[in-house]
């Protein structure tokens, strides 16, 4: 899958820093991330649990939790710069009609008490305007829209009396009911299985077909990134650490974070041998951190890594790494054997 | 839905009559002094034995039992003994009723409003000043005694706010200080739930859904977080009402308002068994119909109990 050579940006987000207050001290949950958009794109961030990924998109419609704060950088969207909303009218006109959501868990994320029709129809007021019986049929469509069969007898009824796929679709449909222009999707299968996970995705990429609307993903299944993403993002502590086309990533990742985080993959493991884990924990996000924050995890780490935070380095236009390697006076250090051989077993395999 | 209701209320009745058939067998283990009070003294062993005969004490239990329920199946509770010997007990409790139910209605209306209002204040405004003062209140009521507290409330709503002490029925000022007290409880009561149910509810995740589809704050709250967090609330209903009719004994008696409660604790003194049975069995009765009718509305609020009790998913 090659990136659509749209290159109009729809969203892009400049050094943004975000930090939260916790017992009256600061943790920088995101510390300078970057990255663009273009419309009808499809963004995978993955990353591991902590990095930030949640936090960094949840900035884009203004869900950080009470304690938390962007502190500086910019997030442009549409002529605005989303970083300096801080009033909840400000994000009215935004958040679930431009930029709209959905969370990992559909068992929990329908209200109980009111009927998925219901739930559905309250965005199509809201955002698009239309009330009583033409909300109604509105509703109706889109549940036919996201392949809930019966519809219109669906709508009455209550989450409960949907499985877990297809409160996941009425979740969906209730995101695309207004046709938003970024669809963000937070884990949108880690808590279904694995058929239902396809069916999920194919669903939310005919969508995209069809509306061209924008999508990013969260996921810790490479499998799903290889399937769906035009563009990688990976995230350590806070950083986007390599930025590049999904082929950029798996055939040619520069990051040894990458490397670490590809090598870990179970569906890339080598039959008979251990699985590979990173060895280390993230860094105290409390603290400053100095240097490439991967560098003490690193076994390959320079000494420069240690000292000075590397800047992103352009390997091609599409694709972009923060790691001292990439400096012209940097020593050559080869990927680890595990990636070399995961490249070669990789070629038309995968992608 | 129908025949979930039917089920429970035969449930409803099945206690009642567990419970009232438990304090009539309890009250005939009682000394025997109970049936006569002050005659006792002047009676002989001969008198007492031919009077227990004549109201049909000495027969075997189930034989008592049995005609007490005859005679509630006619709406017939016997006579008083003692209080006002030989008077019918329902001529002496109906004028007592409408005292009682008034007092406990407003008591308990007072507790939704002001104990909902500031539950869901306290919910809204966590950590902070309203919910601190909230959790003070709620401590204060639940830890001081109810006697104790109750006489503050009297003595200072008399002395600082110059309301009267005793009630008087043509005195609506001397209706204030009763019905406030009833619902002291009931508010700490109401506010303690309904805030829990609200910080609850404001973690879900289907409440960060609804935030994240762009709805406005408010419409959040009312259609999402209060509506789910009232439901729960629902099977506090009888329970508030248990504690008012707990309270309304005490407060009835310390205002001398001429209701049952205060009939009550009157009657337990004089050991007058047969009016004791009588106001337990409408006590218990109020408090049985309360139960039942927040398990009913619970039902009613909720779509997933609808399915699990009564008809089945399709
Ligand atoms: N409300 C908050 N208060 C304090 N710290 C927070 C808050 N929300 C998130 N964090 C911190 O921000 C960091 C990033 O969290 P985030 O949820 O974005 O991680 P993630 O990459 O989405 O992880 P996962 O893969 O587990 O979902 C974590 O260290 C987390 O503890
Ligand atoms: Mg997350």
């Amino acid at each position: 899958m090659t990136a659509s050579p749209a290159p109009k940006a729809i969203l892009e987000v400049r050094d943004l820093v975000i930090k939260f207050s916790l017992r009256g001290r600061l943790l920088s949950a995101v510390r300078g991330a970057s990255l663009s958009l273009s419309e009808g794109e499809t963004l995978a961030i993955v990353g591991e649990s902590g990095s930030g990924k949640s936090v960094l998109t949840k900035s884009f419609i203004g869900m950080l939790d009470q304690n938390g704060r962007v502190d500086a950088g910019n997030i442009l969207f549409e002529g605005a710069d989303l970083a300096t909303f801080r009033r909840e009218e400000d994000w009215l006109p935004i958040r679930g009609k431009k930029i709209a959501m959905v969370f990992q868990d559909p068992m929990t994320s329908l209200n109980p008490l009111l009927t998925v029709g219901r739930q559905i129809r309250e965005v199509i007021e809201l955002h698009r305007g239309l009330v009583g019986k033409k909300a109604e049929i509105a509703t109706v469509e889109m549940l036919d829209r996201v392949g809930i069969i019966d519809p219109e007898a669906r709508a009455d009824q209550y989450p409960h009396e949907y499985s877990g796929g297809m409160r996941q679709r009425a979740v969906i449909a209730m995101a695309m009911a207004c046709r938003p222009r970024v669809l963000i999707c937070d884990e949108p299968t880690t808590a279904l299985d694995v058929t239902i996970q396809a069916q999920i995705l194919g669903l939310i990429k005919a969508l995209q077909r069809d509306f061209g609307f924008t999508t990013i993903y969260i996921t810790h299944d490479l499998g799903v990134v290889a399937n769906v993403a035009d563009k990688v993002a990976v995230m350590y502590a806070g950083k986007i650490v390599e930025i590049g086309t999904t082929e950029d990533i798996f055939y040619d990742a520069r990051h040894p974070y990458t490397w670490a985080l590809l090598s870990s993959l179970p569906q890339l493991g080598v039959k008979g041998r251990p699985l590979y884990s990173i060895s280390g924990t993230p860094p105290n996000l409390f603290k400053e951190i100095k240097g490439d924050a991967f560098a003490p995890r690193n076994p390959r780490a320079l000494k420069i890594d240690f000292e000075r935070e590397p800047p992103m380095f352009e390997v091609s236009p599409t694709h972009r790494a923060a790691t001292w390697l990439l400096d012209p006076r940097a020593p050559r250090v080869d990927p680890p054997e595990s990636i070399r051989a995961m490249r070669e077993s990789l070629r038309g395999e995968i992608i | 839905m129908f025949g979930y209701a039917v089920k429970r209320l035969l449930q409803s009745l099945f206690t009642l009559f567990i419970v009232v058939s438990l304090v009539f067998l309890l009250m005939r283990l009682l000394p025997v002094e109970g049936y006569f009070g002050d005659r006792f003294q002047k009676m002989s062993v001969g008198e007492v034995q031919a009077s227990l005969r004549k109201m049909g004490l000495l027969d075997p239990w189930y034989l008592q039992l049995g005609r007490f329920y005859a005679g509630v199946a006619r709406g017939d509770l016997g006579v008083s003994f003692i209080y006002r010997r030989d008077v019918p007990i329902t001529k002496i409790i109906a004028p007592r009723i409408p005292y009682s139910a008034g007092f406990g209605l407003v008591a308990i209306a007072i507790a939704m409003t002001a104990g909902l209002a500031m539950g869901v204040g306290m919910a809204r405004n966590k950590g902070k000043l309203q919910d601190r003062a909230g959790t003070v209140y709620i401590v204060f009521v639940n830890a001081v005694p109810l006697a104790v507290y109750l006489l503050f409330v009297q003595l200072y709503g008399s002395s600082l706010l110059h309301l009267p002490i005793l009630f008087d029925k043509y005195n609506i000022a001397s209706w204030i200080l009763p019905a406030v007290s009833m619902s002291l409880n009931g508010i700490a009561f109401y506010a303690m739930w309904i805030r829990r149910y609200m910080v609850d509810e404001l973690n879900k995740d289907y409440i960060k859904l609804a935030r994240a589809k762009g709805l406005p704050n408010r419409t959040v709250m009312v259609r999402h977080v209060m509506r789910n967090a009232y439901v729960p609330m629902a099977q506090y209903l009888p329970a508030a009402i248990l504690a008012t009719i707990g309270g309304s004994i005490y407060i009835e008696s310390l205002y001398s308002i001429p209701g049952m409660g205060g009939l009550l604790v009157d009657v337990i003194q004089r050991q007058d068994n047969a009016m004791v049975q009588a106001l337990v069995l409408i006590f218990s009765s109020v408090g049985i119909v309360g139960l039942f009718l927040g398990d009913l509305l619970m039902a009613l609020l909720d779509p997933r109990i609808k399915l699990a009790k009564g008809g089945g998913a399709r």
